[in-house]
């Protein structure tokens, strides 16, 4: 009986042993690409070509991402991604809130068509809408601008329908307390609800960020200007053109379009990972 | 009286970008669909009716562009998912490094397509190191995204890459909402690891895969940063997709009436599929039961 126990035991630690190996490998051959990404970027320019076998580089160099922040655009790209996804980031924060709030907890009319609205803007693709918001944006006179990069992005309904569901579960009694006391729907929208969602704020503006500084289309169609570009797409036309096997180059570009996104990630994985499962598990 | 004003006031952010930026757009691209419409030449405008539908479904370009968006859904949704799903699996085993590998096999998955088609142009390319292992296996280089033959396969490659941790994160929340018990009556009733695997998990997980199935085929449908980067549709058409084929002809060609009857061609596939998936995968959980 006791052999039986101890055998079993150890297939269980063989079991776990090989397990583990087959998951790091799996594990390094998943973050190689991106390895190599970093890699090849801090090639010197010569090298590129020769040594492209080595898996790391003979004499690192910086020079790559001074060419591409100085000579090539790649500076204005990033302060661009930046400012815009820092607006849509406050927008979402605000606004979804406010209409998240509402919907939690007010009763109106035409509440069902305005949740059925919501649930229609998650189930339809957006590229479906391609070619009539570049009409309205240009007609408005708004190419080539940062309201064209924020203002269609500002209430996100993936985010309206995540707060909504996080001051559904708040005790009420607060905000009732509250409006006993004399204080206004404002004051009571921001001094409790707000700062009693803090957590759900944390996953809606990590998550917005994410989406945001990964947009590819919208951006692309809404620009047409060198200053204007944000780093994917920029990252994405300076592929195409005279550069378009200039590996060190571009690996440094790609390399500064994905460290900021891996870095807040590792920050903020919990929020992350949580706001991805809340629409799932739900 | 006070309060119906104020739920206005909290209501009207998402009023105003629901009404500019989601109804009328949908509105406006069906008028368009009826229209001949080049921005660059407002003159020649005049409704056609139909006439773009019928034009699309004689189009080869269009068959063409939906046949390999079809097949890249058909070959990487299943692959993924099963991946997916079995990393789950072991990850959620007692095993050391559970936090590493949730985040490490997570990462590809948050970093911008573009980023990654760069990367992948890079290692599939004639001096690549795709070429390099393909030499130590004895085989020839190729130019893997020049020929037609590979040019998908090898994008449908990457985007198994690029996405099955995000759906292993998914599933790993689906099993781990599984109640313990369950696992220890299975245990009890003597059944070994593949026993639970089919009765006890497969069974718990099926609503999460419903799930995971039907964002990832909507997704897949709109593959467009991979090819745009990649390949723009080619060698011989090889790589044109329903989303790139719809850019191309909006706004290379500028022919934003058909373009618009092509959008509204693939929301109806995508509709379909999304339904006729919601319906497959239900049925299979009330067979089940």
């Amino acid at each position: 009986m006791r052999r039986a126990t101890g055998k079993r035991a150890k297939q269980a630690r063989v079991n776990t042993a090989v397990l583990s190996v087959l998951l790091l490998l799996l594990l390094a051959s998943t973050l190689f690409p991106l390895y190599w990404m970093v890699a090849t970027s801090l090639r010197g320019e010569a090298s590129v070509m020769k040594t492209a076998v080595d898996l790391w580089p003979r004499s690192p160099s910086l020079r790559n991402y001074v060419d591409v922040l100085k000579s090539g655009p790649f500076a204005r790209y990033f302060f661009n991604s930046i400012v815009v996804s820092a607006a849509v980031v406050l927008g979402n924060l605000l606004f979804a809130s406010m209409v998240g709030y509402a919907i939690a907890r007010r009763q109106f009319r035409g509440k069902r068509l305005v949740i059925v609205g919501i649930v229609s803007m998650l189930m339809v693709p957006r590229q479906i809408m391609m070619i009539p918001l570049y009409l309205l944006i240009s007609k408005l006179h708004m190419m080539n601008t940062y309201f064209a990069l924020t203002l269609p992005f500002l209430v996100d309904a993936f985010n309206v329908f995540l707060i909504s569901q996080y001051v559904l579960s708040l005790p009420v009694e607060l905000e009732e307390a509250a409006r006993v006391d004399g204080a206004s729907d404002m004051n009571i929208f921001f001094k409790i609800v707000l700062p009693l969602s803090r957590p759900a704020l944390a996953v809606v503006a990590i998550n917005t960020f994410l989406v945001n500084w990964n947009s590819f289309l919208y951006p692309l169609i809404l620009t047409n200007t060198e200053r204007m570009r944000t780093l994917p797409v920029g990252l994405a036309l300076y592929s195409q053109g005279e550069h378009s096997v200039d590996w060190g180059h571009l690996t440094a570009g790609s390399t500064l379009c994905a460290v900021p996104i891996i870095l807040v990630f590792l920050l903020f994985q919990r929020h992350i990972i949580e706001g991805i499962t809340a629409g799932a598990v739900k | 009286m006070h309060k119906t004003r104020s739920t206005l006031i909290f209501l009207s952010p998402w009023l105003v970008s629901f009404a500019v930026f989601w109804a009328f757009p949908l509105i406006f691209s069906l008028v368009l669909s009826f229209l001949h419409f080049n921005p660059l030449r407002p003159d020649t405008t005049h409704v056609v009716w139909l006439s773009n539908f019928v034009k699309a479904l004689q189009d080869p370009l269009f068959w063409k562009s939906l046949k390999n968006t079809l097949l890249f859904v058909a070959g990487t949704v299943p692959v993924t998912t099963l991946v997916a799903f079995f990393l789950a699996v072991a990850i959620n085993q007692r095993i050391p490094f559970r936090t590493l590998y949730r985040s490490g096999f997570f990462i590809p998955s948050i970093v911008s397509v573009v980023v990654i088609s760069i990367i992948f142009k890079q290692l599939y390319s004639p001096f690549g190191l795709v070429n390099k292992l393909a030499e130590l296996l004895g085989s020839e280089p190729r130019s893997w995204l020049s020929e037609p033959r590979t040019a998908l396969l090898c994008i449908m490659a990457m985007d198994v890459w690029a996405s099955f941790g995000y759906y292993t994160i998914l599933f790993l929340a689906g099993l781990q909402a599984i109640p313990l018990e369950v696992y220890e009556a299975a245990r009890i009733d003597g059944s070994g690891f593949w026993g639970t695997l089919r009765f006890v998990t497969i069974p718990m997980v099926r609503p999460i895969t419903l799930f995971i199935v039907v964002i990832n085929t909507i997704r897949s449908f709109q593959v467009f940063i991979e090819i745009f980067v990649m390949t723009r549709g080619g060698p011989l058409n090889s790589t044109l997709t329903s989303v790139f084929y719809l850019y191309d002809r909006a706004f290379y060609r500028f022919e934003m009436g058909y373009a618009s009857a092509l959008a509204y061609l693939l929301f109806v596939v995508i509709l379909c599929f999304s339904l006729v998936q919601m319906k497959y995968l239900k049925m299979g959980r009330a067979a089940g039961e």
